[in-house]
């Protein structure tokens, strides 16, 4: 492990267990560096979701090893895997995942509640981020009454709660119109520039794609590309 | 907890009529448990409060049972040296027969010497009469009511009230009014004072009293003057303080109190289900956002704890509206539980106010809360290991169905056969409670095996009656038996248990039938009180040769029942000419010889039995019992047990001799009168009554309104049981209507895809009625099948537990064809709502749930 690798598989292999057994991914080796914006792109059903849910520590590898920041997850228990989501990465999902019944504030403030901080501190902290997403002044709404960029401006705020040093993003674009998504583009760039996350996003968009640094290509669950811009 | 207001108290409100479905199955266990708690306290508390208020001074009482003693008792209590002050009561309850004022408690004391043991607070006018006894007692038609009831009813010193007495109406003066506090607030107020002597002849007691109340003198220790009393009286007298009477009390209706409670606590255990069910749903609900706290990094303990919290809550607020309910429940019912008192145990009482107390509110919230919390352990686990990857793929559901759980089968076949190795082995309660507890839990093991067995028995069914419907319908429940496993379970336990009760009912109606027929075989009865059970007033013997000489009648014969205290626990003694009984009302015995159980009796030379006092004492034929009677320990063989259901605490049956010569008794409560052959029913009840017009309290009923009266006590008890079933049969159904919700929610795709490719509306509402009624056979054939069980351990429970009573196994097919439309009907109406809820909705977004 490179001490700059925010991100590091070593032969990670993923296979899915049922009638007939699935693998998704076969032996892939990635290191992303800290502070890089990578995107990773593919044909559908090239592993691309099971690649960050990996890293996103939501899943566990069928073999190899993911090391995050530093810390490998094959030997951590559940609640230890939860530990390394809850302080090291912010998740921007394509369907937002917000939670209906929840307004904005309270939304961006979850994350903050499930690490046990004050409540004056938490809506501290929510409030500043609705505000860097440009959305302060929608902090009582509902997310059925915001447009689909201002729910994923909101998503973007609560995976930023924390200030975690990585940022994953599974096609944040990719249920926007083209405007909107390019709004969130520039935003999530924004964001990477001026805190210095490491960002992986996933995108079947060429725009998305082009827009960061380094693009990996997958197919059949295989790096198939990596280009650096 | 900020997680509870953040996702459930937001959810709950999105959900308000789940929520409340969810809470309704403890609502209504709390609920239905309080009720019946509450009623019978009232009823107890009403007793107590009377018996403190009556009480005054006195330390201890001398009685015996409720057989009342003659006179001479009193001058030996008298003369025990640690006895200060010791005065004769005869306490009885009369109708007033004034309009809505119902029973009047009459307290008949000793003026003389009564003072010194209660302080009658009269309104100041009437002191100076009171001040004088030989005033009060020179009159014998002197009365003193409170002042609640003289106002209640416009009565003043001087006013003349009738009160129907043994001697029939007669007209009583008001010498004095009691203020409403102490003496004058026993009995609701419902209370008069009267002479001792006067009542010997209005309750016909002859020269008898009750009991005597009595002080010790300054510096005796209770337990030394009770000693010295009791070493002066004979074994059948029972020397205790006053409160010792609500104790006494309890122990009579203990029966009711413990089939009440089992059938309180049934109704939550069925609660319970409806709970689990409810959460079941709220899981696979809220999957997603489940999913959504579990990346964003919420514990798995997190996520368990917000459960098991969201379903102390539901306890919680489920217990304290069952609280509200029940005493509502309570107020409404507590009327019937002291009429139903009374008719069964003859105890007349004047309830309290209902009340909920700290401790039953406290026990309350602890049995909701825990019953919830255990209700949703199973859901909350299931909910912490919801997989994040699968529940944020928008449609992706987990899957409820684990398939066949060889393990869980292997568990339950060791469960049931332990069940009946357990049976086999041994009488006592343990191992008989454990077997029970192992059997139920077997059945529930089982439940989600046999719910598929039957749904894939049904599918071919299902299928002919609608292809396409019955298909998928068949086709839901068989790839998805545990999320229909907690309502079929509710459903099998519901029926179970009216099966159970069902059957216990059938055989006590024929049981009491076949009593009826045998040994009430009179065709008249003569009583004092038109409830038989009521030993208020009583005959003199005098009027048995009166009777005996009105045309048309070809016999009598003389019974006189009284409640007393044996081993520990209280027993009817019913004497009666046992020859007569051999020759009009001959009954086989149980267990012993006809012959010589009734040769022997009749000479006093033994007693007979009922079979529930046997069990419920451990009795053995030939054994010899220790009666305590006023005129000493009464040591006799028992020569017959015999089935009888006079009273459910048990019966023993005597020579009406050897009641007299033990009792010095020798007045009558009912006189049983055969006809002569061809002779009217009508003409001799008339002749009855021409004849002791004016001089005599009598009722006359014909055997058919003995059998009426006893049928009807048979409906009321029956019937408080039957309700609190209906409750836990409206729970179950409660569980249909969660069950297809849920169905519903998961199928959502499904069904948008039946209807994107042409599936009609009305084809949509059939598969969900369809899958309804499915789930009501199953629970049916599930429930009817485990009744069957079921009522062989109620019944059992009955024998040794709660009545005694050797019930027949005799299963209630006629209320297991009832309930079988019954439960298919509510199936349907329970599948409308659902099937409207799956047919609405945007095709579009259904269809995106992939």
């Amino acid at each position: 492990m490179t001490d700059s690798a925010m991100v590091e598989l070593r032969g990670v292999t993923k296979r899915f267990d049922g009638k007939r057994q699935v693998t998704a991914l076969h032996g892939v080796d990635l290191v992303v560096p800290r502070g890089e914006m990578v995107s990773i792109v593919g044909p559908s059903g090239s592993g691309k979701s099971t690649l960050l849910n990996l890293i996103g520590g939501l899943d566990r590898p069928s073999a190899g090893e993911v090391v995050i920041d530093g810390q490998a997850l094959a030997g951590l228990t559940d609640d230890g895997l939860t530990r390394v989501r809850r302080d090291k990465i912010g998740f921007i999902f394509q369907f937002f995942n917000l939670l209906p019944t929840l307004t904005c504030l309270e939304n961006v403030a979850l994350p903050l509640h499930l690490r046990g901080w004050s409540r004056r501190r938490t809506l501290e902290r929510a409030r500043e981020l609705l505000d860097l997403v440009q959305l302060g002044h929608r902090l009582e709404h509902r997310p059925d009454e915001l447009s689909g960029g201002e729910r994923q401006r909101v998503a973007i705020a609560r995976a930023l709660s924390v200030y975690p040093p990585l940022l994953l993003a599974d096609e944040p674009t990719g249920n926007l119109d083209s405007a909107t998504g390019a709004d969130i583009l520039a935003l999530v760039r924004d964001l990477h520039e001026r805190l210095g996350a490491t960002v992986v996003v996933v995108t079947h968009d060429p725009t998305v794609a082009e827009s960061c640094a380094r693009t990996i290509t997958l197919r059949d669950g295989l790096i198939v590309g990596d280009e650096r811009r | 907890m900020i997680l509870l207001r953040l996702i459930t108290w937001p959810y709950v409100r999105r959900h308000l009529a789940r929520a409340s479905l969810t809470t309704l199955g403890i609502v209504l266990g709390v609920a239905v448990f309080v009720a019946m708690y509450t009623a019978n306290q009232a009823v107890l508390r009403g007793l107590e409060h009377t018996v403190d208020r009556v009480a005054g001074k006195t330390q201890l009482q001398v009685t015996a049972g409720d057989a009342g003693f003659p006179e001479d008792v009193l001058e030996r209590v008298q003369a025990v040296p640690e006895v200060k002050v010791a005065v004769p009561v005869i306490e009885a309850t009369l109708e007033t027969g004034l309009t809505g004022q119902g029973n009047l408690l009459v307290l008949a004391v000793d003026m003389t010497g009564d003072r010194s043991l209660r302080d009658y607070d009269l309104e100041s006018g009437d002191e100076a009469m009171i001040d004088d006894p030989l005033v009060f007692l020179a009159q014998p038609d002197s009365l003193m009511v409170t002042e609640e009831f003289a106002k209640r009813n416009g009565l003043h010193a001087d006013s003349k009230i009738v009160l129907g007495t043994m001697l029939g109406d007669q007209t009583f003066t008001i010498r004095g009014i009691m203020k409403p506090t102490g003496l004058g607030s026993a009995f609701g107020g419902n209370l008069a004072i009267m002479d001792i002597y006067a009542a010997q002849q209005v309750f016909g007691r002859g020269r008898t009293f009750d009991r005597v109340d009595l002080a010790l003198r300054d510096g005796v220790a209770l337990d030394q003057g009770r000693a010295a009393i009791e070493r002066a009286l004979s074994p059948g007298f029972e020397v205790a303080p006053p409160s010792s009477r609500g104790q006494q009390f309890e122990s009579i209706v203990q029966v009711y109190s413990i089939s009440m409670n089992i059938s309180s606590l049934f109704a939550l255990f069925i609660g319970m289900f409806i709970i689990y069910n409810s959460f079941a749903i709220a899981v696979t609900q809220r999957r997603a956002d489940i999913g959504i706290l579990r990346a964003l990094g919420a514990f798995r303990s997190q996520i368990r704890t917000l459960f098991l919290v969201e379903g102390g809550v539901a306890g919680l607020v489920g217990s304290a509206v069952g609280c509200v309910a029940g005493l509502g429940m309570g107020r409404a019912l507590v009327g019937e539980v002291a009429t139903m008192l009374e008719g069964v145990f003859g105890i007349v009482q004047q309830p309290a106010e209902i009340t909920l107390t700290p401790g039953l509110l406290l026990f309350a919230l602890v049995v909701g809360v825990a019953t919830s919390v255990v209700a949703a352990y199973l859901p909350a686990r299931q909910a912490a290991r919801v997989d994040p990857v699968q529940a944020l793929q928008k449609g992706r559901y987990q899957v409820l169905t684990a398939g066949q759980n060889r393990a869980r089968r292997r568990v339950a076949l060791v469960m049931a056969l332990a069940s009946a190795a357990l049976l086999w082995l041994g009488r006592s309660s343990v191992p008989f409670y454990t077997g029970y507890v192992l059997a139920i839990l077997a059945a529930l093991l089982l439940t989600p095996t046999l719910a598929l067995l039957l749904a894939e028995a049904l599918r071919p069914v299902l299928r002919w009656l609608r292809p396409v419907e019955g298909t998928l319908a068949a086709d839901s429940l068989i790839q998805a038996p545990r999320r229909t496993s907690g309502t079929v379970a509710a459903l099998m336990l519901a029926l179970a248990q009216v099966i159970a009760l069902g059957g216990i009912s059938l055989a006590s109606y024929a049981g009491i039938t076949d009593w009826v027929d045998t040994a009430l075989n009179p065709d008249l009865f003569v009583t004092a009180d038109p409830s038989l059970a009521v030993r208020t007033f009583r005959f003199p013997a005098a009027m048995g040769p009166e009777l005996r000489s009105i045309e048309g009648i070809e016999a009598i014969q003389q019974v006189r029942s009284v409640r007393v205290p044996f081993r520990g626990g209280p027993v009817l003694v019913v004497s009666v000419e046992i020859g007569g009984l051999q020759e009009r009302a001959r009954r086989e015995p149980v267990a012993g010889d006809a012959e010589t159980m009734y040769r022997l009796a009749g000479e006093g030379k033994g007693v007979m039995v009922s079979e529930n006092l046997a069990d419920l004492r451990g009795l053995a034929l030939g054994e010899t019992i220790d009666l305590p009677t006023p005129g000493g320990l009464l040591h006799l063989p028992i020569v017959g047990i015999v089935k009888d259901w006079s009273d459910q605490l048990g019966t023993i049956l005597i020579d009406r001799q050897v009641f007299i010569r033990q009792w010095h008794d020798d007045s009558v409560n009912i006189f049983r009168i055969y006809l002569k052959p061809g002779a009217s029913e009508a003409a001799v009840k008339a002749r009855i009554f021409d004849k002791f017009a004016g001089s005599r309290r009598l009722y006359v009923l014909t055997n058919r309104e003995v059998r009426g009266y006893i049928m009807r006590l048979t409906d009321q008890w029956v019937g408080m049981t039957n309700a609190q079933l209906a409750v836990a049969v409206i729970v179950a159904i409660l569980g249909i209507v969660n069950t297809l919700t849920v169905s519903i929610l998961d199928r959502r795709r499904e069904l948008g895809v039946l209807q994107a490719v042409g599936g009609l509306r009305g084809q949509i509402r059939r598969t969900i009625w369809m899958e309804a009624v499915a789930i009501s056979v199953i629970g049916l054939a599930l429930g009817l099948a485990f009744g069957a069980v079921n009522l062989h351990y109620i019944l059992e429970i009955t024998r040794r537990d709660v009545g005694g009573m050797n019930l027949a196994y005799m299963y209630p097919v006629s209320i297991a064809l009832g309930i079988v439309p019954t439960m298919l009907a509510a199936a349907f109406v329970s599948a409308l709502g659902p099937g409207e809820s799956a047919v609405r909705g945007s095709l579009v977004e259904a269809l995106e749930y992939e």
